[in-house]
């Protein structure tokens, strides 16, 4: 065993979960529904990589970590261990969501159009610091248009694929309940790609993006362009008992797909979505599944490394193992150390020369 | 999004009272109840839904996560049943639209239901609406692009 009782240390783990929890003070429900209504974009990170989806409970993970991301996903996967899994959904196909954004940069002219839906895009970056002067910021109303926008769109590969720009095969359709789950079964390599997607899906956004953002500098072979980014509601379909089947409710899923040229005559796309609204870690989670097929081993594209490593609760959760007690490894590796030092300077006569550079 | 796993068209009225307005549709159920007689609750409580998609690439499905969920399954003294389902941990209101399931199959003050679903239907129809028009304000205009 590595780690040596920490029993004497009990006082003062005591205290110093005090100490954390008191910066937040107390934590109520009004606290929670403010977060919830707040920060929408953090709790949609929270959600996807937590792989749940359910805002008030991201928002209280929120409240009661004081915003330590990764804290509060291991409170979200550690209480979703708790529920029964009721049913498998119906399977969402990638253009029936409601959509409220959904943007090409590869292409102009996408059948649909190009609808903005809500970003900060275009948005001049100034802080509103007249807020903190006592000022409210309101933002200026929205102003609808005359007629309602479709409300879904069609898929932008399915029109490529028309064109003969794609190729892919489609895969066989599967039975719902024989769907590759990482939450029931280990992830190996090679993944099966529902395992890669699945495991994107939950994948850590700045983890992706670092990853991401190394393939788009030049550490991958393709460089992405977004072929399609969007944003919508998807409606849980579920069975009643007698068969029917319904609607539980809808959430918020974005999707990505990037595209390259360096095909053989033809596009190659990838793609990633999650739980939640969640731009920058869906299209750089899809540069790396652009990039995977053919990675070198050990690159950050390889499809081993950037699973591996983009997991949030492993990862940061073997960050902070570190900082428990390693005394007793580190004491032998020290004596170990001691141990060779004394061994070369018995050993070793040093020269003349030796000790004046020394 | 009724996708090829699908059988028969997806029923409007379950969806609808999924989607209720959560204070309207106890009240009615609390109005409704004392006709239902002593019921036997089969189920009660919040699960998850594992959700499925459908990539783009290639087509693979894969789970993109899990939802929170209340369910509700109770029998009536008939012998008839209800069930509900709706997204997040509210299980007074799946409970209440199991009741309404299962009083609207028994025929019990279906009439009053039936109505319910129809105003609760437009309300979220004329939602929906205001929701597009709003997110077609943000169309980009190609031809003065």
């Amino acid at each position: 065993m590595a780690y040596v009782a920490t029993r004497g240390g009990e006082r003062a783990i005591e205290q110093s979960e005090r100490l954390y929890r008191a910066q937040m003070g107390q934590i109520d429900a009004a606290r929670v529904a403010e977060i919830e209504k707040a920060l929408p974009a953090l709790v949609d990170r929270v959600m996807g990589e937590a792989s749940l989806y359910a805002p008030d409970l991201a928002a209280l993970a929120l409240a009661q970590s004081g915003g330590d991301l990764y804290e509060a996903l291991l409170l979200l996967r550690a209480w979703r261990t708790t529920q029964p899994r009721l049913q498998i959904a119906e399977v969402v196909a990638p253009d029936a969501g409601f959509t409220h954004r959904r943007i090409s940069a590869a292409f102009k002219d996408i059948p649909g159009g190009q609808i903005l839906g809500p970003t900060l895009d275009y948005a001049h970056r100034l802080l509103a610091t007249e807020v903190l002067e006592d000022q409210p910021y309101a933002p200026p109303a929205v102003e609808p248009a005359a007629k309602p926008a479709p409300a879904t769109h069609p898929s932008l590969a399915e029109w490529q694929r028309a064109q003969g720009l794609v190729t892919t095969p489609e895969a066989a359709p599967v039975p719902r309940d024989e769907i590759p789950d990482l939450t029931r079964e280990p992830l190996l390599f090679p993944a099966k790609r529902a395992h890669t997607l699945q495991s994107l899906a939950r994948a850590d956004t700045g983890g992706t993006l670092a990853l991401g953002y190394s393939a788009m500098r030049g550490y991958g072979n393709s460089h992405p362009t977004v072929n399609e980014l969007r944003l919508s509601e998807v409606e849980v379909m579920v069975a009643h008992p007698d068969g029917r089947r319904f609607s539980a409710g809808r959430v918020k899923t974005s999707q990505a797909e990037v595209v390259t040229t360096k095909g053989k005559g033809e596009l190659r796309l990838g793609f990633t979505a999650t739980l939640g609204w969640n731009e920058v870690k869906c299209i750089s989670a899809a540069t790396l599944d652009l990039n995977a097929p053919g990675a070198e081993k050990n690159s950050p594209v390889e499809e081993e490394f950037f699973l591996y490593h983009t997991e949030p609760v492993e990862s940061s959760g073997f960050c902070i193992h570190f900082k428990l007690p390693h005394y007793v490894t580190f004491q032998s590796s020290l004596d170990n150390l001691r141990a060779a030092k004394s061994a070369q300077a018995e050993q070793a006569q040093p020269t003349d020369k030796e000790e004046e550079t020394a | 999004m009724f996708d090829r796993h699908g059988g028969e068209m997806p029923s409007d009225d379950l969806t609808t009272l999924a989607r209720a307005d959560a204070a309207r549709l106890k009240l009615l159920a609390e109005e409704i109840l004392p006709r239902l007689g002593d019921m036997q609750v089969l189920k009660s409580g919040t699960g998850l839904v594992m959700l499925p998609m459908r990539d783009t690439v290639q087509g693979v499905e894969f789970h993109l996560g899990e939802v929170l969920v209340a369910e509700a399954h109770v029998r009536l003294p008939s012998g008839t049943e209800g069930y509900g389902m709706v997204t997040g941990r509210d299980i007074e209101r799946a409970m209440a639209m199991a009741l309404l399931d299962a009083a609207l199959s028994d025929g019990t003050a279906a009439d009053r239901i039936r109505a319910f679903i129809e105003a609760e239907a437009q309300a979220q129809q004329a939602e929906d609406t205001e929701t597009l028009r709003r997110i077609e304000a943000t169309r980009v205009d190609m031809e003065t692009f």
